[in-house]
């Protein structure tokens, strides 16, 4: 491994920038999120800043159950986040539906919409949980490459994202 | 232009964004230690930047791109003048170049944040752009010159004799380091506001360009300010990490207003003590 | 050999003018290219020789003097039948006070006999005379494909191009007769047809606006037209010659003639648009856009300050001097910040124009060496790429049908070539290493012992960076993957845009060469020290220096860099996305720019520039712009009593 690639895989483990998304949370999970950036948990110790734009963000944190109306609004911020990128679903509702899970407006999960590399369980997930979660995304960033390094991946991606987007069960009905 | 000039720009271009980096660094620890955090590592601002550089490519037009490198280029272009000393007033005006560039790329983008972002700094720039050029004449009345290299031989601290003036140009420095509270136009600190303003739509290494263009002009702020101070090396440091201190307090404690505010105090402000300022010397000329 | 040319720059246009009357259309175009052909090739002959007088005892066999005499009258009892055709008493009152000091000049007055040559050149005449004969035919040929549009948009029944182009072509001559004349009779009858042309141009489309803006503009010119004939009467009276060059060499004068040498000042402040008078050059852009490009940005209102930095050396030292640098840097300052608050094109043109002829006024006022270059200098850069902007805000505004910049976002998309030659334009006119800020750097420096002016010029240039710099971005506004349309136009239009936009990089890059051949011999003859000397590309005086060449260079290397990184071959198609709306964006269109509001319902959104309307909107301001700087024109004109 060259001392570029070595350099880059350090750098993108020591600075996670995350953009947070609230799917419709009930704002239990929105505040143990927020609590991470407090004096107590300084999640800025590990370079991890909440960017408010996914074109800067590296990690997307979504919270709450994914309905009709915000399921495109959801996949147009992953959209508009450049490779690598990794998502976390924040909670109950987060990683499946929760308790909102049956209602008629509901989509579901965060993975219905968009691929997730880690759930945080919990109503509402435990700042350490949370903190915790980003960590074990890092390990997925560290491993990912950008699509500029090589094509095949880029279409792996590509196909991964089209398979979720498109598979029969997890359709989003417009 | 000789072989030690030369050298000397090397090592400044090299050196500058170093500096820079190590600077941002320290203020993000000083920053969280204020708040009662234990804060990022110093090497803090090399990472981000780093992975910035490492990022897919995303870009809404092709000028964004332009318009970044230029920044780029026009804000080491200033940098290397000044390290060939040669005159504040032309490493200001190509100084500019960048500035407007920056703003142009906002502004190609029709993504109202980063057209609202571009607005803002357009009114920072002009807050800021009357006040050095009152410097710069302000230093010149003392030395004579507007050559750095005249300046630098100058056989008293400028700061002395321009006490009032020195606090002007920290005016610029708050507004050009992006601290409150003049950070209206894109926050270093508050991420989520206008989604940064007018850098909204740079990202990934384009994001990093700026971000190490920035640093350069930190440096080239700060190396104005030692002008103020060239007679001994001890005299230059304390002046420098004071004022660089103080800056990180005012950020601290200050809100962030609007750029009505900002406009109307800064110049108001700004003008006032550099008039007062001239009187002084005017007054003891007699 | 440099008589003939001389009269090939005044005479021939006056004759060419003539014939441009003929309605027909191939021989009025073969006229106007003819005519600019001759006039651009006599001005470059003559810049190859050295300074000259010429003393012509006649003109086609009647004595000069006397058919000059005879001519001025004739003018003005036709701007006095014009007088009595718009029924304003003021214009008639005006045009009775010129005729009759005049009268009174050339039955009453003998003073010391003329006997200084009536046509002088120098290096600044060349100058001008380069500007006037070059970028006047670039945009004299721009008007042909341009009128036809015109009239063919406008629905005008019987062409009226051939009295356009007779007032345009006139013009020519007289311009160049103003800048060489040395005989300030001579001088004072150009002046005149040059305010003549100017009215007949604004009011050329009849319209009540363009009447109303023209007699606004006939009669402040007048009240310049009336301080220079009361100037020439009291320089007579008191035994003075009626010569410029024997005038400004004359020691002692300063003394002896400030009241006059102050009303010919006062003169070039209504004819450049100083304020309070910059109301006619904003009222005159209701005109046709070659005629704003030509009379009122380029050389027109160039004819005011040419005055004045012709006078500067005879007013130099003086309290007054000092009142004129103060009274052109409140110019600068005010009538960039009106610039601020206007979203018309035009209107922002003309204001910066008037903006940067206070900045000459102003350098001529601090009366330095350094001030005097950048005064010059800033004459021909300013022409050049104001010129340049003129021409492609008329372009594009009979394309789009609007002069607003607002309506120009994204006009790179819908006209790319146009687009970027303005683009050119707009970064010739304010950014380093070009010509304006070369000049602005020059002002800044000489004009830093005069705290006031100083402090103006420092906030006036800042105003100058808001409006180019967003009206730079609007115009490259634009969401990628949009296929760029293919822009036609004919070549009459092309060929001016083009080597006027090449003119302004290049007559930047050679500024140091143009600087010593062309500017260092005018200065030499008054002043001594403190002269910037132009070596290896770098100006450079005791004070300070600018590097041209090295600065050229970087950017060069630097632009060619960005332009390879943003190439569009360099940047994957993958790459491209859509502008941040907070993921409310339709990504299967993103051209659209705007997100699916409330019922599903598409909004789009609109953004704007910051105008400030409130603050310093042109209706809240004006009045007390005038109101300082009438009181500053005052404070002027009472000292030199």
């Amino acid at each position: 491994m060259g001392f570029f690639t070595k350099l880059l895989e350090t750098s993108r483990v020591k600075s996670p920038w995350i953009v947070h998304f609230d799917c419709g949370s009930c704002n239990g999970c929105d505040i143990e999120i927020l609590a991470c950036l407090t004096p107590i948990y300084d999640v800025e110790r590990f370079g991890i800043l909440n960017i408010g734009n996914p074109k800067h963000a590296d990690i997307l944190i979504v919270s709450g159950t994914v309905n009709h109306r915000n399921a495109k609004v959801l996949r147009n911020v992953y959209d508009q986040m450049p490779e690598p990128r990794a998502v976390i679903a924040i909670g109950a509702c987060g990683t499946s539906g929760g308790i909102f899970r049956e209602a008629y407006n509901v989509v579901g999960g965060v993975d219905k919409v968009i691929p997730v590399d880690v759930y945080v369980p919990g109503c509402p997930a435990k700042p350490e949980a949370i903190i915790d979660g980003v960590v074990l995304a890092l390990g997925k960033l560290k491993e990912q490459r950008t699509a500029k390094d090589t094509d095949s991946l880029a279409a792996e991606l590509h196909q991964a994202r089209e398979f979720y987007a498109n598979r029969a069960d997890r359709q989003v009905v417009e | 232009m000789d072989i030690k000039s030369i050298i000397f720009v090397i090592l400044a271009l090299i050196f500058a964004p170093v500096a820079g980096g190590f600077l941002a660094g320290i203020d993000r620890r000083l920053t969280a230690w204020c708040q009662g955090r234990f804060g990022p590592p110093i090497l803090q601002p090399f990472y981000d930047v780093f992975k910035l550089l490492g990022k897919d490519r995303q870009v809404v037009n092709t000028w964004q791109i332009f318009c970044a490198h230029i920044y780029l280029i026009s804000s080491m272009l200033s940098l290397a003048l000044f390290a060939m000393q040669s005159d504040l007033l032309m490493i200001f005006f190509v100084m500019t170049i960048g500035a407007v560039f920056m703003v142009i790329g906002a502004l190609s983008t029709p993504s109202p944040y980063s057209q609202i972002g571009a607005q803002r700094e357009l009114i920072q720039m002009l807050t800021y752009e009357p006040l050095l050029v009152i410097v710069f004449v302000g230093i010149y009345f003392v030395t004579g010159s507007f050559k750095i290299s005249d300046i630098v031989a100058y056989d008293r601290p400028i700061f002395l004799i321009l006490p009032l003036l020195y606090l002007v140009l920290t005016f610029a420095l708050t507004i050009k380091l992006r601290k409150s509270p003049f950070d209206i136009s894109a926050c270093h600190h508050g991420h989520q506001e206008i989604v940064r303003g007018v850098l909204t739509e740079y990202s990934g290494p384009y994001l990093a360009i700026l971000e190490i263009a920035h640093w350069y002009d930190i440096v080239l702020i700060l190396a104005i300010c030692s002008l103020f101070w060239t007679t001994s090396a001890i005299g230059m440091f304390f002046l420098l990490a004071i004022t660089y201190l103080a800056e990180i307090v005012i950020d601290n404690i200050t809100p962030r207003l609007t750029w009505k505010w900002m406009l109307t105090y800064v110049w108001a402000v700004g003008i006032t003590l550099s008039l007062f300022n001239m009187a002084l010397l005017y007054a003891k000329s007699f | 050999m440099v008589s003939q040319m001389v009269w090939v720059s005044i005479v021939l246009p006056f004759l060419a003018a003539i014939g441009c009357l003929i309605d027909s259309k191939p021989l009025r175009s073969i006229l106007v290219v003819g005519t600019g052909v001759a006039v651009s090739l006599a001005s470059l002959l003559l810049v190859q020789g050295q300074a000259f007088s010429l003393n012509p005892e006649t003109i086609f066999g009647i004595p000069a003097d006397g058919l000059i005499a005879v001519l001025d009258f004739a003018l003005l009892f036709v701007i006095l039948g014009i007088s009595y055709q718009l029924k304003n008493k003021l214009i008639a009152v005006l045009t009775v006070l010129q005729i009759i000091p005049l009268a009174f000049l050339e039955l009453f007055l003998h003073g010391a006999e003329n006997t200084a040559p009536s046509i002088y050149g120098d290096q600044l005449s060349m100058i001008m005379s380069l500007i006037i004969s070059i970028i006047g035919s670039l945009i004299c040929i721009y008007g042909l494909s341009y009128m036809e549009e015109h009239e063919h948009h406008l629905h005008v029944e019987k062409s009226r191009q051939g009295r356009f182009f007779f007032f345009m072509v006139l013009f020519l001559g007289a311009m160049n007769g103003l800048v060489f004349a040395n005989n300030l009779l001579w001088l004072y009858f150009f002046w005149e047809v040059t305010t003549l042309c100017s009215f007949m141009l604004i009011k050329h489309d009849g319209t009540d606006i363009a009447v109303a803006n023209a007699t606004r503009a006939l009669w402040m010119n007048m009240l310049g037209g009336v301080a220079f004939i009361l100037g020439l009467v009291i320089l007579r009276a008191k035994g003075l010659p009626l010569a410029l060059q024997e005038l400004i060499s004359t020691p002692g004068v300063a003394s002896l003639a400030l009241l006059p040498v102050g009303l010919l000042c006062f003169a070039g402040f209504t004819k450049s648009a100083q304020v309070p008078f910059q109301s006619w050059l904003c009222g005159a852009m209701v005109a046709p856009t070659p005629v704003s490009a030509l009379l009122h940005s380029s050389t027109m209102v160039k004819a005011g300050v040419y005055l004045v930095i012709r006078l500067a050396p005879a007013f130099a030292g003086t309290l007054f001097s000092h009142y004129v640098a103060l009274f052109g840097a409140f110019t600068f300052l005010t009538t960039a910040l009106l610039a601020i608050s206007q979203s018309n094109g035009k209107k922002i043109l003309a204001y910066s124009t008037i903006s940067n002829l206070g900045m000459i006024i102003a350098c001529a006022g601090i009366n330095t060496p350094a001030a005097m270059a950048a005064a010059i200098l800033l004459i021909v850069f300013h022409a050049i790429s104001k010129g340049l902007m003129f021409l492609c805000v008329g372009t594009i505004e009979q394309r789009i049908g609007s002069r607003d910049i607002e309506d120009m976002r994204g006009l790179i998309r819908i006209m790319p070539r146009t687009a970027m030659i303005a683009v050119i334009g707009m970064v010739t006119m304010f950014l380093p290493p070009f010509g304006a800020l070369l000049s602005k750097w020059m002002a800044v420096e000489a004009s830093a012992r005069l705290p006031l002016v100083v402090l103006m010029l420092a906030i006036g240039s800042a105003f100058t960076m808001v409006f180019w710099g967003r009206w730079l971005g609007l115009v490259m506004t634009s969401v990628m993957g949009e296929a760029q349309e293919p822009e036609e136009q004919s070549p009459l239009v092309r060929v001016p845009l083009v080597i006027l936009a090449a003119a302004a990089i290049v007559v930047s890059f050679v500024a140091p060469g143009l600087y010593s051949a062309m500017v260092l011999p005018v200065l030499e003859r008054f002043y001594s020290t403190d002269l910037y000397i132009a070596a290896q590309g770098v100006f450079i005086n005791n004070i300070g220096m600018f590097a041209v060449f090295p600065i050229f260079l970087v950017m060069v290397l630097g632009v060619a860099w960005a332009a390879r990184a943003s190439s569009g071959k360099r940047v994957h198609q993958r790459a491209y996305s859509t502008p941040y709306v907070a993921g409310l964006q339709d990504p299967a269109n993103p051209q659209r720019i705007g997100f699916k509001g409330p019922l599903g319902q598409w909004a789009n959104f609109t953004t704007s520039n910051y105008y400030m309307d409130a603050w310093i909107g042109e209706g809240r301001i004006s009045g007390w712009i005038n109101l300082i700087s009438s009181g500053i024109l005052i404070i002027l004109l009472t000292g030199v009593l």
